[in-house]
C-alpha cells in the first residue's frame, strides 16, 4: 500500500509540473495559435535559476520567486522573437520557438554545464492516514493545483485576463475594441514563462533536471494539451494526471523509466482518435 | 465635419474595391451607405478603422469613432457586461450603466454568455460596446444582416434615439435599403467600388441609380412597414 | 504554409539541365580526392533526406519534427533483417524504401486531416518510440545496437570499402531528384501543386487533399529510408544513439536553408548545413575551449541559423537566388515585363 501510494504521489507532482508547462502551451495557442517548443526549455531555466539562487543563499520562496519571474521574461523575449515580425505564420513561429529551444540548451550548457541538477527543496515527509508521503512531491502538486485555481480567477475576474480571451476568441473584434494582438501574444508568453519557470522550480528538488529534460518536458507538456484540446486548462490538468501517474505505475510495475514513451503513446492515441472523428464528421 | 473620405482608392493585390470614393458625414448626422454585396462596403468600414491601408485617398475623421462590425463579432465565451466593459478597453469610464440606460434590455441580459444570445440580441450587445468607447460616429456595418426585419427596425430605432439624445453621428452601411432610408436624412449609393449616387433619402428612393445597381430587385418596403 | 512553387522557366530550361549534369560530376569526382568519405556520404545521405522532405514541407505545407523516424525505419530493416534474419543485403534494401513509405502513409493517413502542429509533434514522438524500443527489443538493437552489418552486395559484386557506397548514395540522390522532378510536373504534380496555394481552391477543383498529402509524405518516407538503409551498411552499425532528435531537427533547417518545394533545396540546404556544422565542430576543438563547447556551439548554431533564415530568408536559398538571377536576366536581355503581368507574376510567387 505503502509503496503504491508513493508511486502515485510521485506521479502527481509529475503531473503538476506537465499541467503547468502544458497550461503555458495552451495560453499561448489560444491567443497566438502557435506552439511553443521552447516550453520545456522555460522548466529548465526554472530549475537551473533556483538552483544558482539558492546556492548563492537567497532565502527559500524568495528564490523561486525570482526565478519564475526571470522565466516570466524570458517567456516575452521568446514570444517577441517568434510573433514579433508581423505576418509570421503560425507554423513558421513553431518553428522559431524550436530554433529558439535550441539556443537556450546552448545557454544552459554555457553557464550550469550539462549535470542534472536538483536544488534543495523541502525534505522530510508528511503522515496522512498512516502513510508516508514525501512532502515535496504533495507540494508540487498542490501549487499546480493552486496555479491553476488563480489563473481561471485570472482570466474569469481580471480585465486583461478577459482581454486576453476575448484575443484568442476573436481576434478581429478584439482588434476593433483596441486590443492589441501582438501586445495579446507577448502577454500570453510571459504567462507560459512563469507556468514553465514555475513547473522547472517545482519538479527540480525530487527530480533532477538537465538540458536532456527539455525533450521530455514539452513532449509531455504536449500530449498533456492536447488532452485538453488545446482549449482547456482543467482538462489539460486532468491529461497530465493521468499522463503522471500511469507513466510511474508503468515505470515501477513494469521495467526502466518508460515515463516519456508513455507521454509519446497517449499522445499519438489521442490524436488519432480526433482524426479519427474528424473523418467520421466529414463522412456525414 | 466627423467623417470626410476623399477620393479614396483600395485595392487587394490586383483586385480594386474602392475606385475613388468621396463621402462625407456632418456632425450628428444620420447617413446611409447603400449597395448591393460586393460593391465596397467593408472594404470601406475597414479602411475608415485603419485595418486596411488604402493606395491613395484621404479619410479625416473629427472626432471618436467606434464600428459596429459586420456579423456582430461576439466575444462568445464572455458575459454580455464583459463584452461590453471590452468596447472601453482603450477608454474610460469602463461602467456599462449609460449603455444599459439606453438599452435597457442588455441590463437583463449582462451575466449571460454572449454566444447564447439570439441574433437580435447579439447585435445590440455589439451596438453597445461601440458605445462604450463614448463615440461621436458609430460606423454600423450590415445591422439587418440574419436578422427579422421587426428586430432590425428596433434596432434602427435605438439608434435614432441615441442620435436624438446623445448627438452622435450615424454612419449606416446597409444592403437593406428600406432599413437605411427609414432612419437616414442623407444617402450614398456605392457599387462595384464607386459612388453612383448621392442625396438626400427622399430624392434617392426614385433615382435610376438604385435600381441599376440592384439590378432589378428592390426591396424599398423590407422593413414591415 | 507559403511556399515557392516550381516555375517552369523556360529560357532558363536547357542551362538547368547543363547545371544539374556538371554538379553531379563535380560530386562524382570529390570522393577520389578525400581520404576519409564519411562526412561526404553523410552529408549526401542528409541531401537524398531533405530531398524527400523538402517536397513534403513546400507542397503539403507541414512540418515534419522527426523524419529521421523514417530513416530509422530504412536503417533497421537492412541492420535487423541482415544481422538477425540473414537476409540477402540487396533485398533488405529493396526493403528500406518501401517500408520507409509504408510507416509514413500509416501516419500520414490519420495525422494529415488535422492541423499542422499534430504531424510535427507526431512524427517527433514515433522518433523517440523507435528510439525506446531499439534501446529495449532484442530483435532491433536492445540497447546495444546492431553490429556486423555485412556490406551490400548484388550478385558477386561486393560493395567495400567506403568509395562504392558514395556512388551509391550519390546514385540515390540523383534518383531522388530524377522521381521528385517527376512528380511535381506530372499530372498528380499539378494537384499538389495548386494544393500549395490554396488548399481550399485545390478541394474544390477537385484535388483529392489528404491522399495527395499523404503520397507526397509516403513518397519523403522512402526517400528517408532509402538513405537509412544505405547509411546502414556504410556505418555499418546502427543503435538508438544514430537517430537522435538533433539530427531530425537538422533535417528541418536544411529544408527550410535550401528553400522549400524546390528540386535543389535540399542539395543546398544539406551541403550548406553539414559544412556550417562541421565548421564550428573546429571551432570547438581548438585547444583552450572547454569539452561543452561542442554541444554548445552546436545547438547555438543550429538554432540561430533556423531563427535568422526564418526570419530574414523565409523562403530559403534556392528561391531567393532563383529570383535574383531572374531579376538580373530579365534586365539584361528581355524588355521590360508590363505591369498586369508583373502583378500575375508575384500573384503565383506568393
Amino acid at each position: 500500500m505503502q509503496a503504491l501510494l508513493t508511486y502515485i504521489i510521485s506521479g502527481l507532482a509529475l503531473a503538476g509540473s506537465f499541467a503547468l508547462i502544458g497550461s503555458g502551451m495552451v495560453v499561448v495557442y489560444r491567443v497566438t495559435h502557435v506552439l511553443n517548443f521552447a516550453q520545456g526549455m522555460l522548466a529548465v531555466f526554472g530549475a537551473m535559476i533556483s538552483y544558482s539562487l539558492l546556492g548563492g543563499m537567497l532565502p527559500h520562496g524568495l528564490a523561486e520567486l525570482v526565478a519564475v519571474i526571470c522565466c516570466a521574461v524570458i517567456g516575452v523575449a521568446i514570444g517577441v522573437i517568434a510573433i514579433g515580425k508581423p505576418g509570421t505564420p503560425p507554423m513558421i513561429s513553431l518553428l522559431i520557438t524550436l530554433g529558439i529551444g535550441m539556443i537556450a540548451q546552448a545557454v544552459v550548457i554555457a553557464i550550469w554545464g550539462q549535470d542534472p541538477v536538483s536544488p534543495p527543496g523541502i525534505s522530510g515527509s508528511i503522515q496522512i492516514l498512516g502513510v508516508n508521503l514525501a512532502t515535496q512531491r504533495l507540494l508540487v502538486f498542490l501549487v499546480a493545483l493552486v496555479t491553476f485555481a488563480l489563473l481561471s480567477l485570472f482570466f474569469a475576474r481580471t480585465d486583461i485576463g478577459k482581454a486576453l480571451t476575448a484575443a484568442a476568441a476573436n481576434p478581429r473584434a478584439a482588434r476593433l475594441v483596441g486590443i492589441h494582438p501582438l501586445a495579446m501574444g507577448l502577454v500570453a508568453f510571459a504567462i507560459a514563462g512563469a507556468l514553465g519557470g514555475l513547473a522547472g522550480v517545482l519538479i527540480a528538488p525530487t527530480t533532477a533536471v538537465s538540458v536532456s529534460s527539455d525533450l521530455p518536458l514539452v513532449l509531455s507538456g504536449f500530449a498533456a494539451a492536447i488532452f485538453g484540446g488545446l482549449r482547456s486548462p482543467w482538462m489539460t490538468f486532468l491529461g497530465a494526471v493521468i499522463l503522471g501517474v500511469v507513466g510511474q505505475l508503468v515505470a515501477a510495475y513494469g521495467n526502466g523509466s518508460y515515463q516519456t514513451p508513455i507521454a509519446l503513446l497517449m499522445m499519438l492515441v489521442i490524436m488519432i482518435v480526433r482524426a479519427g472523428r474528424m473523418a467520421t464528421e466529414e463522412a456525414k | 465635419m466627423m467623417l470626410s473620405v476623399d477620393d479614396l482608392v483600395v485595392r487587394y493585390g490586383a483586385a480594386t474595391a474602392l475606385d475613388g470614393v468621396s463621402l462625407h458625414v456632418d456632425d450628428a448626422e444620420l447617413v446611409a451607405l447603400v449597395g448591393p454585396n460586393g460593391a465596397g462596403k467593408t472594404s470601406l468600414v475597414n479602411a475608415i478603422s485603419g485595418i486596411v491601408k488604402p493606395v491613395s485617398g484621404r479619410i479625416e475623421v473629427g472626432g471618436r469613432v467606434a464600428q459596429v462590425p459586420e456579423g456582430r463579432q461576439m466575444f462568445g465565451e464572455l458575459s454580455v457586461e464583459d463584452n461590453l466593459r471590452l468596447g472601453a478597453w482603450r477608454h474610460r469610464p469602463k461602467d456599462p450603466t449609460p449603455v444599459y440606460e439606453l438599452l435597457p434590455d442588455l441590463r437583463r441580459l449582462r451575466k449571460q454568455r454572449a454566444d447564447t444570445l439570439s441574433g437580435g440580441q447579439q447585435q445590440m450587445v455589439a451596438v453597445g460596446r461601440a458605445l462604450m468607447a463614448q463615440p461621436d460616429l458609430l460606423v454600423v456595418d450590415e445591422l439587418s444582416l440574419g436578422l427579422a426585419p421587426m428586430v432590425a427596425s428596433q434596432l434602427v430605432e435605438h439608434l435614432a434615439t441615441l442620435n436624438r439624445t446623445r448627438g452622435t453621428a450615424v454612419l449606416l452601411i446597409e444592403q437593406e435599403i428600406g432599413l437605411a432610408f427609414e432612419l437616414c436624412s442623407r444617402a450614398y449609393v456605392l457599387e462595384s467600388g464607386r459612388i453612383k449616387a448621392e442625396g438626400p433619402t427622399a430624392e434617392l428612393r426614385d433615382a435610376p441609380e438604385l435600381q441599376d445597381a440592384y439590378f432589378g430587385g428592390l426591396d424599398l418596403s423590407g422593413t414591415g412597414e | 504554409m507559403s511556399t515557392s512553387a516550381v516555375r517552369v522557366r523556360p529560357s532558363l530550361g536547357r542551362a538547368r539541365w547543363i547545371a544539374a549534369i556538371v554538379v553531379f560530376i563535380v560530386l562524382a569526382v570529390i570522393p577520389l580526392l578525400l581520404n576519409d568519405l564519411t562526412f561526404f556520404v553523410q552529408t549526401v545521405l542528409a541531401a537524398v533526406v531533405v530531398t524527400g522532405l523538402s517536397l513534403f514541407m513546400g507542397y503539403a505545407g507541414q512540418v515534419s519534427l522527426g523524419q529521421s523516424a523514417f530513416v530509422a525505419v530504412g536503417g533497421l530493416t537492412v541492420a535487423a533483417l541482415t544481422v538477425n534474419l540473414g537476409l540477402p543485403p540487396l533485398l533488405t534494401l529493396v526493403l528500406a524504401p518501401i517500408l520507409g513509405a509504408a510507416v509514413a502513409a500509416l501516419i500520414g493517413w490519420p495525422l494529415l486531416r488535422l492541423r499542422g502542429h499534430y504531424l510535427a509533434f507526431g512524427t517527433l514522438a514515433v522518433l523517440l518510440i523507435i528510439q525506446t524500443v531499439m534501446a529495449t527489443v532484442p530483435f532491433l538493437g536492445g540497447g546495444i545496437g546492431i553490429f556486423g552489418i555485412p556490406p551490400l552486395s548484388i550478385g558477386p559484386i561486393v560493395f567495400s570499402g567506403q568509395l562504392p557506397y558514395a556512388y551509391l548514395a550519390l546514385a540515390a540522390l540523383a534518383g531522388a531528384m530524377a522521381v521528385a522532378h517527376n512528380l511535381v510536373n506530372s499530372r498528380f504534380g499539378r494537384g499538389i501543386r495548386a494544393l500549395a496555394g490554396s488548399e481550399s481552391a485545390a478541394a474544390s477543383s477537385g484535388v483529392p487533399v489528404l491522399r495527395s498529402k499523404v503520397v507526397v509524405f509516403a513518397v519523403a518516407g522512402a526517400f528517408a529510408g532509402l538513405a537509412g538503409g544505405i547509411g546502414a551498411f556504410f556505418t555499418p552499425f546502427v543503435s538508438q544513439d544514430t537517430y537522435p532528435p538533433f539530427t531530425s531537427f537538422g533535417y528541418v533547417i536544411m529544408a527550410m536553408v535550401g528553400g522549400l518545394g524546390t528540386l535543389w533545396g535540399g542539395v543546398v540546404g544539406a551541403v550548406v548545413l553539414s559544412l556550417w556544422l562541421q565548421l564550428l565542430s573546429t571551432l570547438a576543438s581548438l585547444p583552450g575551449l572547454p569539452p561543452t563547447a561542442g554541444p554548445i556551439l552546436q545547438y547555438a548554431g543550429y538554432g540561430v541559423v533556423l531563427v535568422v533564415f526564418l526570419l530574414l530568408l523565409p523562403r530559403g536559398i534556392v528561391p531567393s537566388v532563383g529570383d535574383a538571377v531572374d531579376r538580373w536576366a530579365t534586365r539584361r536581355r528581355l524588355p521590360p515585363i508590363p505591369a498586369d503581368e508583373q502583378e500575375e507574376e508575384r500573384v503565383d510567387a506568393r
